[in-house]
């Protein structure tokens, strides 16, 4: 049996300023795991950093539970929760003149006395998390002489050095390249299960998170929030919610997001993989039906459309639509 | 290495601190050697009584000023910028300078702007620190009122830059109205001044210092957690409304103090606290403390020594000489470094 960390019970969650009173979510109920990693998704403003707020215990639910380790968040005094939950905020830290050894040490300060005098175990578990997101070699680098996601690698490092079984991180990819992406996410996925960890990451990048969580919970503002394995909600057809409207819808095959379009009728014969991409290219031109076939040469890379040859994919799509103009 | 440096770094401020000191001691209308000064003090005999009188009564009171404000205002600068994450943040920016400029405005020109002549018998150095006193704690009082009910750090922030701009208006209306003497002895007393105090008023004005340095030394780490801004240091199980009334608490006393006595020295709480984060190369308070206190006293005794201009009688206002003197420095310092990354 799977130890669940954080509980949600019918939660409804709202600010007591908005007028008039509108809950930003109801009656939310979901669990996180031990040595898992869970992504949220949903669309901007569905609720995703109200959600935040309340589990780091920032916003008091209008009804309903939220409980960390079987005790309501509410009656955790602030030490006390950051001793069992850690975070990174989407909001950018820049003291400059930090540097990432210094940053991850900030992670014990829940743990260390009133000086921030750290003891062996503190410096033991600083070096762990400093290893384990690979910011070893960045320990004496000031946070203005790194990059974007060297600096990020670090902020996970300083939750990780905070030692709570639970971590939350808010879009911890956003401005990333695509492999730092990948890298992070991956690394999320490492330290969950290497280090006993319950982490929850709030994203947007439904590829990664398909590819590494274990776990998907998703919000819209139309359904009620649905938890599962990715897969199983891939197979359900239950990912099509995050997209509201009929534009676009989530390939099965494809494992991604693209846009309704009318299926492509166009034959191509020859080698399938360059096929494949010369289809792409013709559906993005919005050419989905061709009186002839287009062959595909291999070797020199040719593609011939009647009596015409083309070198480049872009060469055919301009040719094709002046002749489908006339 | 890196601690090595850092060690390094404040043992040459701990021996330039000492040097500083004993300059300031000595130089001023009539030089007089530092192995003079030190012999007189340990062993009680001078070689001339006029010597004796000058230091212990006139110059060594205003170089304990000097170094009581200097680490004052440099705390209550660095507290303020970390708070409120805020490289232009100083002391003053609550409206504490304002507040103390107002009960000085209402004691010296009041009396004036109504037609009554209250400086008949000449003003004590006593009702000048008891009026600021008073401002700055009223100003103080009403920034705190507001800082109950509002979370946000940056309302505080502005309020307290309102609350200061309000005094100030009161303060212009009270200069307007009235006469050239009382206008002439205020605006001398808004430059800023170490000396003028007798050692009875140096024991008050340390004895508040060190009460206001307390809040400082129980919340260095929290100052740390700070510098990720406010959520993260929640997270890290910092109570920030807690930090914030400790820094209300502590910059009230240090500043207003400060102010009470000397008048509104400007620049040291701006400006110190980015050396000292330039020169020592980082943002951990437990270092950036120390250093500020000891980078302010240096540079206000040498502030002091400046204004005095050595071997004239004539002297420049405390605040003339920290801005003409400090301003070139940072600029410096600031255009040859990249300033704003090293915040």
């Amino acid at each position: 049996m799977k130890k669940s960390t954080i509980v949600a019970k019918n939660l409804t969650l709202g600010y007591a300023t908005s007028n008039p009173k509108k809950a930003v979510l109801e009656n939310l109920s979901f669990q996180l795991f031990e040595n898992e990693l869970t992504c949220l998704l949903g669309p901007n403003g569905v609720g995703k950093s109200t959600l935040i707020k309340a589990i780091l215990g920032q916003l008091k639910p209008w009804s309903g539970e939220l409980t960390l380790n079987e005790k309501n968040i509410q009656n955790f005094s602030n030490p006390e929760l950051s001793k069992a939950l850690s975070v990174v905020l989407s909001e950018p830290v820049l003291p400059g003149n930090m540097t990432v050894g210094q940053l991850v040490a900030l992670g014990r300060i829940p743990h260390t006395g009133w000086t921030g005098r750290l003891a062996i175990h503190d410096r033991d578990l600083i070096e762990n998390a400093l290893y384990l997101t690979k910011t070893e070699v960045l320990k004496d680098e000031r946070l203005s002489e790194i990059s974007d996601g060297q600096r990020q690698k670090a902020m996970i490092a300083r939750a990780l050095a905070q030692d709570g079984k639970v971590m939350v991180l808010d879009e911890p990819t956003a401005h990333l390249d695509l492999v730092n992406r990948y890298q992070i996410m991956h690394l999320l996925r490492d330290i969950a299960t290497k280090q006993q960890k319950s982490i929850l990451v709030v994203t947007h990048d439904l590829e990664i998170a398909l590819e590494t969580a274990d776990r998907l919970l998703l919000l819209s503002n139309t359904f009620p929030l649905v938890s599962g394995l990715p897969e199983d909600l891939v197979i359900s057809g239950q990912l099509d919610r995050l997209l509201p409207g009929d534009e676009f819808r989530f390939n099965i095959e494809k494992g991604k997001i693209e846009q309704k379009n009318p299926t492509s009728q166009v034959v191509i014969v020859g080698n399938q993989v360059i096929g494949f991409w010369v289809r792409k290219a013709l559906e993005k031109a919005r050419i989905n039906k061709l009186e002839l076939p287009i062959f595909v040469m291999d070797g020199d890379f040719t593609l011939s459309y009647g009596a015409q040859e083309f070198h480049r994919i872009g060469a055919l799509i301009d040719y094709l639509k002046i002749t489908q103009k006339s | 290495m890196k601690n090595s440096r850092i060690t390094i770094l404040f043992i040459v401020a701990c021996v330039a601190f000492m040097f500083s000191f004993l300059l300031n001691v000595s130089l001023g209308s009539v030089s007089i050697y530092p192995d003079e000064i030190l012999e007189g003090l340990i062993t009680g005999s001078w070689v001339k009584t006029s010597h004796a009188q000058i230091i212990l009564n006139y110059r060594l009171p205003k170089a304990v000023v000097a170094l009581l404000a200097g680490v004052g205002l440099s705390l209550s600068g660095l507290q303020m910028q970390t708070f409120f994450r805020n490289p232009l943040a100083g002391p003053f920016v609550l409206g504490i300078s304002s507040g103390a400029g107002l009960g000085v405005a209402l004691l010296m020109l009041a009396g004036s702007a109504f037609g009554i002549s209250a400086l008949s018998g000449g003003l004590s150095a006593w009702a000048i620190v008891g009026a600021g006193t008073l401002g700055a704690g009223l100003v103080m009082i009403l920034v705190s009122l507001v800082a109950w009910r509002i979370q946000d750090s940056m309302t505080l922030l502005i309020v307290g830059l309102m609350f200061g701009s309000a005094v100030s208006a009161i303060v212009s209306v009270l200069s307007y109205f009235s006469g050239a003497d009382a206008l002439k002895l205020f605006t001398v007393w808004s430059m800023g001044s170490l000396g003028g105090l007798a050692w009875p008023q140096v024991v008050v004005l340390g004895t508040v210092v060190l009460v206001g340095i307390f809040p400082v030394i129980l919340s260095v780490k929290s100052f740390n957690a700070m510098l990720l801004g406010e959520r993260y240091a929640k997270s890290m199980g910092v109570n920030p409304t807690f930090l914030r009334w400790m820094m209300i608490l502590s910059t009230g006393l240090l500043a207003g103090s400060i102010t009470a006595f000397c008048g509104p020295i400007a620049f040291i709480g701006i400006a110190v606290p980015h050396l000292a984060r330039i020169m020592w190369r980082t943002s951990d308070h437990r270092i950036l403390f120390p250093a500020s206190a000891l980078l302010g006293a240096i540079l206000l005794l040498l502030c002091d020594v400046a204004g005095q201009l050595p071997g004239s009688a004539q002297m420049l206002p405390i605040n003339a000489v920290t801005s003409l003197v400090g301003a070139p420095i940072v600029i410096g310092l600031v255009l040859r470094r990249n300033f704003s990354k090293e915040f």
